[in-house]
Parts: C-alpha cells; structure tokens; sequence
C-alpha cells in the first residue's frame, strides 16, 4: 500500500484451499449441511409501512417498505403496480471501508435487481395499479449469503406491510468449494468458493422463484445443491412463519 | 417433497388464528356449502383457498371469509369514515392524502347544500372528516363531506384539537361496539370530542391542552392491551392530573 490516503485493511488472506481432496472444515464449526442460526424481527422501522430485521451469524440486513404510494415518474397508467427494489451497503458493511458517496456500487446494482428478480414472482401486482411499492434493503454487515438474507428479510417486511403475496418467499445459498457443498457460506468460505447457488423458494407453494448459479458446476453437483437447499428453504419457511404468527 | 399444508378440513380450525402468505385456509373438496364469499386477504388456488396476507382469519356466518389485519396503510374501501389532510385544490375537487395508495378526490360540491356559489376555502393542510364514496384499486377514491343521505353529519373540516396516527387495527378497536374499555373509562372523567379515521388517523379535541395529551396517550398505550389493562392505564394516567 504506497498511498498515503489508503486505509488501514487486514492483509488479504491467501487462498488456504489448495489441496482440492481434502474436506473442509468451517471456521465456526458447523456441519456443512448447517446454516447459521437466524434472528429475525418485524416492526422496527417507524417511517416505513413495513419493515424487517435480520441477522444470519454476521449478516445483518434492514428491509423497509414504502407503500402502494403515488408513482412521482410520468403518472402513466398500468394495469399492474410497480416495484422499485433498492438495496445499498453501510460503508461499514465490508471488512474495507468502501467508498462513500460514489453513487451505486456495481454490487449494489447487482443485490438490487436480483431481489426485484426474486420478489417480482411472490407479490401481487394486479392489487395496487398506477401504484409503487419501494422496498429499501440496508445492509448493516456483510458476512456472507447476502442476497439471501436480503431476500428473506423482505419477504418477511413486505407480510408487516400488508402487501399482498401468493407465498412466503425464503432464499439459501450453497457454495461449493472442491467437492464440498456448503449451505450459507460465510464471507471467508464464499472466497473460496469455486461456484454457488442461491434459490429463493415459496415453501407453501413448492415453487422457485429465482435460480442464480455461478462458477463450476456439473449436472450431478447442480442437482444434489437444488434438494440440499429447497429442503433448507423449507425448515427456513418455518422459521419467518412462526416469527410472522408471534407477531399478531 | 410435500407441501405443507395447515389440517383445515374443518375451516373452523383457523378462525380467530393467525395466518401468514401462502398458508392454505380451505380445501374446496371438504365444505359443504356451494358458495364462499372470499374477502380481503384471500385467494383461490385450483381448489383451496390461500392466504395472501398476513392477519387473524375472520368468518362471518353463512360463507363469508376475510383477513383482518392491521398496517399502516390504508386500502380505501368504500363507506368509510376516514381523516385526510388537503395537499391540493383544484377547481373541481381537492385532493386530499387519506394514506392511501392514491390521493383522494373531494369534489367542491359535495357538500350539503353545496353550490358553485359557497365552495368552502379548504387551504392546504386542512384536517377533513370525510367519506369514502367510491374506490377501486385502479382510479384515485372519492370522497365527500356528506353521509349517504346527503346530510352533513359532522363531516367537514376539523378545527383545533391535536391529530396521531395510528395503525388501522387501532382505529377499528376504536370504533368497535360495544365502545371499547380504554375510551368508556376517559368517557367517565373526562369530555373530550373525538374523531376515529379508518386509515389511521385520530383527532382529539378537549378543552385544555393536558385532558388533550392525557387522551392521545391513553389512545396510543391502549392497542396491544387487553381490557382490564387498558382501564388500569388509564386509571394511572388520570391519576397523574389528579383526577
């Protein structure tokens, strides 16, 4: 680091992984078939209309929703409302201290259109036309399976709004790191990562709402990730359900 | 994998219980009945009925089935009391916020005994009690300052007094009958003048600014309190100004 107006960052870690036969061990000491225990809580924006909090081991996202609200953009009519999902990172979010104020990450832009992708198949659009509903999604801390936390806290904040959804919608992501398959990998075990795959899944229904895979697969692994994570998805389902039931 | 599925072949089971989205409140298979009246909060699925929103499954006899639930939006439905606030006016209508999805429309005349000629000055940021004429999800509501008859029956714009908002479900307690215990004990030592909007908005009028916030306040605690609570806290609050 030769400029002197860098911060401070740990040196990066060199990849540990080398040795592709042998088996992993987690940092935290889970199985590989174990996801992080959940937190999650509904109600505590004021402002919003609807809100969520949650926090996968490090992970830790806010979900706010605004409206049915009037359409400020060129009031044209639609049938179905809109949705306008934006999802941004603290500058504290990241082990480095990312740059303030330089508009949108490009990560940022990425998490932002995958959660319309996932959350455009659960809600109800034909019930608010003319209409937009804004989902802001905060990311206090970033530790890992991010979007898929983001996708569970908003499904969860969207039923405290009162919108309208066929389902639940819950979201898990499965690493594959060698011949291991991880389910929520951690910021450290997402490094390693050789490809991952995170579904966003409606428990009721037995349906996928989103599918995003990256990196090396083949047809084999693809499958075994697909049950190993509808089947977290589903115990996940359970999960937001209960906390959505306390709530009442 | 099978889905999950909640034992409702009696719907009686889920009545008064708490259902999230996607939970599945009939099977179309096992009723007796020919027809269903679903209200809002429910929807059909090949042959079972599903839940879309989060809330308590009400039923009303014979066939009616609804989710009540309470946020801190309103859906306009028509029949409605509800507080709006002007944000505009037009020379046909004001427009009024009622926290809706859509600005509502109050048209000038709709008034009793409303002319061209004596079209109330209703400035911006006026409080009005109004009602919900028509609504839909795809067109702004109506509304007016006249009940069904035609009569003014305290709609109109609502002067002094402090507005709060509050979620809907609070307003519904609010206006439940019989009157609910929270306003039966202020009622009891205390005048005040109220006015209970259906999209959760309360205003509160009395005639010094304490018996004011006392009632606000006792309003506010009140929504997760069950009776007996809710008269112990206003008995404590009306303590403090020694009544």
């Amino acid at each position: 680091m030769s400029s002197s107006l860098s911060t401070y960052a740990p040196k990066k870690l060199q990849r540990r992984f080398e040795n592709k036969e042998k088996e992993w061990i987690r940092s935290d000491n889970r199985g590989f078939l174990q996801c992080r225990p959940a937190f999650l809580k509904t109600g505590s924006g004021n402002a919003a209309s609807g809100s969520a909090f949650a926090e996968f081991g490090s992970t830790k996202v806010i979900v706010s929703i605004f409206g049915p609200r009037e359409s400020k953009k060129a009031m044209m009519y639609s049938d179905i409302g809109r949705l306008n999902c934006s999802v941004s990172l603290t500058t504290f979010a990241t082990p480095v201290r990312s740059k303030a104020m330089m508009g949108f990450e490009q990560n940022e832009k990425d998490l932002s259109s995958m959660l319309y992708k996932a959350l455009e198949g659960v809600i109800k659009l034909d019930t608010f036309p003319k209409t937009t509903v804004d989902v802001f999604a905060l990311v206090l801390q970033s530790g890992g399976s991010d979007l898929s936390v983001i996708i569970s806290c908003a499904s969860l904040a969207l039923a405290d709004a009162g919108i309208q959804m066929y389902d639940l919608l819950t979201s898990v992501s499965v690493a594959r790191v060698g011949n291991n398959l991880i389910i929520d990998p951690t910021n450290e075990e997402e490094n390693e990562q050789d490809g991952n795959l995170t579904i966003a899944y409606m428990p009721s229904r037995n349906e996928v709402s989103q599918v995003t895979l990256t990196g090396e697969w083949s047809t084999g692994k693809i499958n075994q990730a697909m049950e190993i994570s509808v089947a977290a998805c589903f115990k996940l389902g359970d999960v937001l359900r209960n906390i959505l039931r306390e709530s009442e | 994998m099978e889905v999950k599925s909640t034992p409702s072949q009696q719907p009686n089971l889920l009545i008064d219980q708490a259902i999230v989205p996607g939970d599945v409140v009939l099977h179309l298979s096992n009723i007796s009945t020919n027809k269903i009246k679903l209200g809002l909060g429910l929807r059909q699925d090949a042959d079972t009925i599903k839940a879309t929103n989060m809330g308590l499954l009400k039923h009303s006899r014979p066939n009616k089935y609804w989710v009540e639930s309470s946020t801190k939006r309103y859906i306009p439905t028509a029949g409605d009391a509800v507080l709006g606030i002007v944000i505009d006016s037009k020379p046909d209508n004001f427009v009024l916020d009622i926290k809706g999805p859509n600005l509502a429309f109050l048209p000038v005349l709709a008034f009793e005994g409303g002319t061209r000629k004596n079209i109330p000055k209703y400035e911006v940021g006026t409080l009005v009690y109004v009602r919900v004429v028509k609504a839909n999800k795809i067109m702004n509501p109506e509304v007016a300052c006249t009940d069904a008859n035609g009569k003014s029956a305290e709609f109109g714009s609502l002067k002094d007094g402090y507005m709060f908002e509050t979620s809907t479900g609070l307003s519904q307690m609010l206006l439940s009958s019989p009157t609910c215990p929270v306003l039966d004990a202020l009622g009891k030592k205390l005048s005040f003048e109220l006015a209970v909007g259906l999209n959760g908005r309360v205003w509160v009028d009395a005639s010094s600014p304490e018996a004011v916030v006392l009632v606000s306040n006792s309003i506010m605690n009140s929504e997760f309190l069950s009776d007996t609570q809710q008269k112990i806290m206003v008995k404590t609050l009306l303590k403090k100004i020694e009544l």
